[in-house]
């Protein structure tokens, strides 16, 4: 594996010097190298790695941590034409604030990126500032109401009463 | 006792010679009728869905009947679509939905009204002189019942298989008459029973012309429904196409619709082409000289309904514009030329 | 689409009613949920006369809350929770959630192990290949095809069943290895599949992809070029016909897959009929890998397939099963170790890919040291496949839209989750 630990080292190079002083942290984690980027520099920083030749984005996350009050949302990039690049993922990741949580939308940068925002924009909460079509695309606007993945809702279990049961759910019904 | 037997023949004769063997009426009904179409369309689907299985690696029908092959599969389904509730939805033309379906079948087997099936003179259903041209211009009125039950039908899917039905009916309905029309170009007359009378001695048409047998065969699957044009009612794509809103009876009679009009065409192609029932001499009775030809005819007819039952498992589903260009872009030209080729070797003698 | 202006007449409303408003000379289909060729999904197409002008997928319908269910069930319980969501590929879309636990973990399966989670992942490679190819044929109208590849697939799920105990479900990969070794027969029933198998795709050759009927189907129709399919995003077979030469195998091997030698068919011209022939390549190929594994555990002897740090925590029953000591249960396989229950993995970050039937499969696992993950993030093949809908379709005709969309091989609960 020498000369995946090579290609990594000169990876870890490469980054630093496309995109300078925007890091705040780089580090390898197990099987992508992860970049943090402050929120301000996201969208030029995506569009000078767009440079370097990853060209397609596999997937976008959002971690919701309740105790620091921040949403982390990593995009992982990878690349197709490139032979070498494809053998890395990079992980491109910020940091927001839990109560006001707007991003600039990479949607315009990478196209792949339309659809999965759009998923976590309906799970979160998260809203997309430039995103051309931003709407719920699982689930439906009740549901999507209630931010599902974020910790503090909690799927509720059902109790031992079914009375109460059946008075909750037909509180929530609107058919 | 001489009265009671006496009003027994008299009985017999008219149930037998003037109801039963009244032209009309057993043209029209028996053989090669409405209750011949109804037989052969229940033995030509359950044909078709074991020949399809056997090809397909699996038994298809079974569970009715093992020991003959699940050969009454077509009576339980038939039985169960007689007994289902005919719902009719609130949306649709109520006159026109319930009644495209009727008329379709029923203008469907108008063509056997036109058709001699024996050379023997008192069985002719209608005067000879022009039941080719009669027999080609009936054939043409009932796919527009189709288009009437999409309309009907007030619901996306059913309009849009309805348009293609229609889009289809510009095209095949040309092939099919220029293709049955040129055994009038090749034996000089309208006449169907002097076309098979020339047909007697072994010179078939079809094998003289090939290329209009296979043109009409061709037509006629576009106009029913047969793969690979299987297009106005494609499962994957619209539900059902026109038939969509449909059930119970109305289903079945829909379903069943398209292989009466199958049927139909067959009798048409047999008479023409393969020789109407030509090893066989009509002689003045009523059983030698009218049910054994139908008899004949009728299963000269089965074999190629057979045939064109097979094509399922092999095609898949054609694109109508696709089908559209294969309609006047190749078989037109066949058609003009099995005319052309029709007219030389009625210039020659051939025939 | 948002409420607009519109003269609210007659009609009710209902909350998340979206009004829209209707342009003229259009006509909107909507190609159901409820459709004999659609799926469990809803496509909105805007039809002018006969070509589609603008195709909005509307997904959602099987949708399982998969990754909020993750953050309330152990480590390992979620392995039987990730295999639903493309149930024909169990072991491909398993195997990248175990890969980035064991990365965290900090283990690696042993070489046995490793032969014998490529042995099961190409079984099921095969599998979900011959059922993509049965539902293309039925949004053909091509009958024979669809039974076709569903009676050729019961052989590979055969082979599956006596690998593992179970058809479809499988949960044959766990952390540290997988759960059962190869019984004694069956070296010569596998090699009698691929052989089976071979035969059998010359005759789907003839009668599908040389047919001149569906040539004229799928030639040219919805065509994908290498710079389209890149900037999108797509996975899989679907990539690898437009010419980009992508597969997890290659540029980053997992498993055994750096020791087998195979090869990636590409192809150039982007359109179905190509990636019906990508597939059916893929097929073979898997073939080949399949009796190369396959004499690999023949000529090894049989060692231990589960990593030690877990093996020898386990009580003596276990090894006692493991070689056969027990009369009533088969020899070779090892149950749920007591370990794995409450489980606690090392906090950190990790990411796995894997190539499934229908593409890369990639997850992301967070950990805080918990018996519970943190967080799971799951992007299935179908899923990254949908956004082709949006910008592939528009400008065909409407009768293309089932060619294209088998050829795309979707599965909606794939990427519903």
């Amino acid at each position: 594996m020498d000369g995946g630990v090579k290609g990594l080292i000169s990876l870890q190079d490469m980054i630093k010097e496309a995109l300078g002083n925007n890091i705040i942290k780089i580090e390898d984690n197990k099987g992508y190298m992860d970049v943090v980027v402050p929120l301000e520099k996201l969208k030029e920083s995506a569009i000078k790695v767009k440079q370097l030749g990853f060209d397609h984005v596999k997937s976008v996350t959002a971690v919701d941590y309740i105790q620091k009050k921040q949403f982390m949302v990593t995009y992982h990039i990878s690349s197709y034409l490139n032979e070498e690049l494809s053998r890395h993922v990079l992980g491109l990741s910020t940091f927001i604030d839990r109560d006001n949580p707007h991003i600039p939308s990479l949607a315009t940068i990478w196209t792949s990126a339309e659809f999965q925002e759009r998923e976590v924009y309906e799970f979160f909460g998260i809203i997309f500032d430039g995103h051309p079509d931003l709407r719920l695309l699982l689930l439906t606007p009740v549901v999507a109401a209630l931010k599902p993945l974020r910790k503090d809702f909690v799927v509720k279990e059902d109790s031992i009463n079914i009375e109460v049961d059946y008075a909750a759910y037909n509180a929530t019904k609107w058919w | 006792m001489n009265p009671c037997y006496y009003a027994c023949y008299i009985v017999y004769k008219v149930i037998v010679y003037d109801i039963i063997f009244y032209p009309p009426v057993y043209q029209f009904l028996i053989i090669p009728g409405l209750i011949t179409a109804i037989i052969i369309a229940i033995f030509i689907i359950w044909f078709e869905r074991k020949a399809a299985a056997y090809v397909q690696m699996r038994y298809g029908p079974w569970e009715i009947a093992p020991k003959i092959g699940g050969a009454i599969q077509l009576l339980a389904d038939l039985t169960r679509y007689a007994m289902q509730e005919i719902i009719t939805p609130q949306t649709v033309d109520t006159l026109q939905y319930l009644l495209a379906p009727i008329v379709m079948v029923v203008l469907a087997l108008l063509p056997l009204e036109a058709v001699p099936l024996t050379s023997v003179k008192p069985y002719f259903p209608i005067p000879s002189g022009y039941s080719l041209l009669v027999a080609v211009a009936f054939t043409t009125l009932s796919p527009l019942f189709i288009t009437m039950m999409g309309w009907a039908s007030n619901n996306k899917f059913s309009i849009t298989g309805s348009v293609r039905e229609s889009f289809m009916i510009t095209s095949y309905e040309l092939i099919s008459v220029l293709g049955l029309l040129t055994a009038a170009a090749m034996t000089r007359s309208y006449d169907l029973v002097k076309i098979v009378n020339l047909q007697m001695s072994g010179k078939w048409l079809g094998l003289i012309n090939p290329i209009a047998l296979f043109v009409v065969f061709i037509a006629v699957l576009m106009s029913t429904s047969g793969f690979p044009f299987e297009i106005p009612e494609s499962e994957s794509e619209l539900v059902a196409g026109p038939f969509t809103e449909y059930s119970g009876l109305l289903y079945g009679l829909n379903m069943g619709g398209a292989y009466i009009r199958r049927w139909v065409f067959s009798i048409l192609i047999t008479l023409v082409f393969l020789g109407g029932w030509a090893p066989y001499r009509p002689t003045p009775g009523v059983i030698t000289g009218y049910f054994v030809p139908s008899l004949i005819v009728s299963l000269k007819a089965v074999v190629i309904m057979g045939i064109m039952s097979f094509l399922r498992s092999v095609y898949g589903r054609y694109r109508l514009d696709q089908a559209l260009g294969i309609a006047w872009e190749i078989l037109i030209p066949l058609a003009l030329l099995a005319f052309g080729i029709g007219l030389t070797e009625a210039y020659f003698g051939i025939i | 689409m948002e409420a607009g202006t519109i003269s609210s007449g007659s009609g009710i409303h209902l909350p998340g009613m979206e009004i829209a408003k209707a342009s003229k000379n259009r006509y909107e289909v909507m190609i159901g949920p409820a459709h004999p060729g659609s799926g469990h999904m809803r496509i909105f197409v805007e039809v002018d006369g006969d070509i589609m002008v603008k195709v909005d997928p509307d997904i959602g319908f099987v949708h399982r809350t998969m990754e909020k269910l993750a953050e309330g069930r152990e480590w390992i319980q979620n392995i039987p929770l990730f295999e639903r969501i493309a149930i024909l590929d169990a072991c491909n879309i398993t195997l990248p959630y175990v890969r980035a636990v064991e990365k965290l973990l900090g283990i690696e399966a042993p070489e046995r192990a490793r032969y014998l989670r490529t042995l099961l992942c190409e079984i099921n490679r095969v599998a979900s290949h011959l059922y993509g190819m049965g539902i293309f044929g039925v949004f053909l109208g091509h009958s024979t095809l669809y039974m076709w590849g569903f009676g050729d697939r019961e052989v590979f799920i055969d082979l599956a069943e006596r690998l593992t105990g179970a058809r479809l479900t499988h949960t044959y990969p766990v952390f540290g290895g997988v759960r059962r070794d190869i019984p004694d027969d069956f070296p010569e029933d596998a090699r009698k599949a691929t052989r089976y198998m071979r035969k059998r795709l010359n005759e789907y050759a003839k009668i599908f992809l040389n047919n001149p009927n569906i040539r004229s189907r799928l030639e040219n129709v919805g065509v994908l070029t290498k710079n389209q399919a890149a900037e999108l995003g797509l996975v899989g077979p679907n990539i690898r016909a437009s010419g980009i030469r992508y597969d997890v195998r290659l540029n980053e091997p997992y498993e055994a897959y750096g020791d087998v030698d195979f090869e990636i068919p590409v192809f150039e011209e982007g359109d179905s009929l190509a990636r019906a022939w990508a597939r059916v390549e893929e097929v073979r190929q898997s073939l080949n890998i399949i009796d190369q594994v396959v004499t690999w555990l023949e000529k090894h002897p049989r060692e231990n397939f589960m990593h030690e740090k877990f093996w020898k925590t386990a009580p003596k029953l276990y090894k006692d099963v493991y070689e056969g000591k027990i009369s009533y249960s088969p020899k070779y396989r090892i149950k749920l170790m007591p370990i794995f229950a409450s489980l606690k993995v090392p906090p950190g970050k990790s990411f796995a890919r894997v190539e499934a039937g229908r593409g890369e499969i990639v997850y992301y696992v967070e950990s805080n040291g918990d018996i519970f993950p943190y967080r799971v993030r799951v992007v299935s093949p179908s899923f990254r496949n949908v956004i082709a809908f949006k910008y592939v379709m528009p400008g065909h005709r409407l009768m293309d839209l089932p060619a294209i969309y088998g050829s795309f091989d979707y599965f909606p609960p794939a990427f519903d989750r």
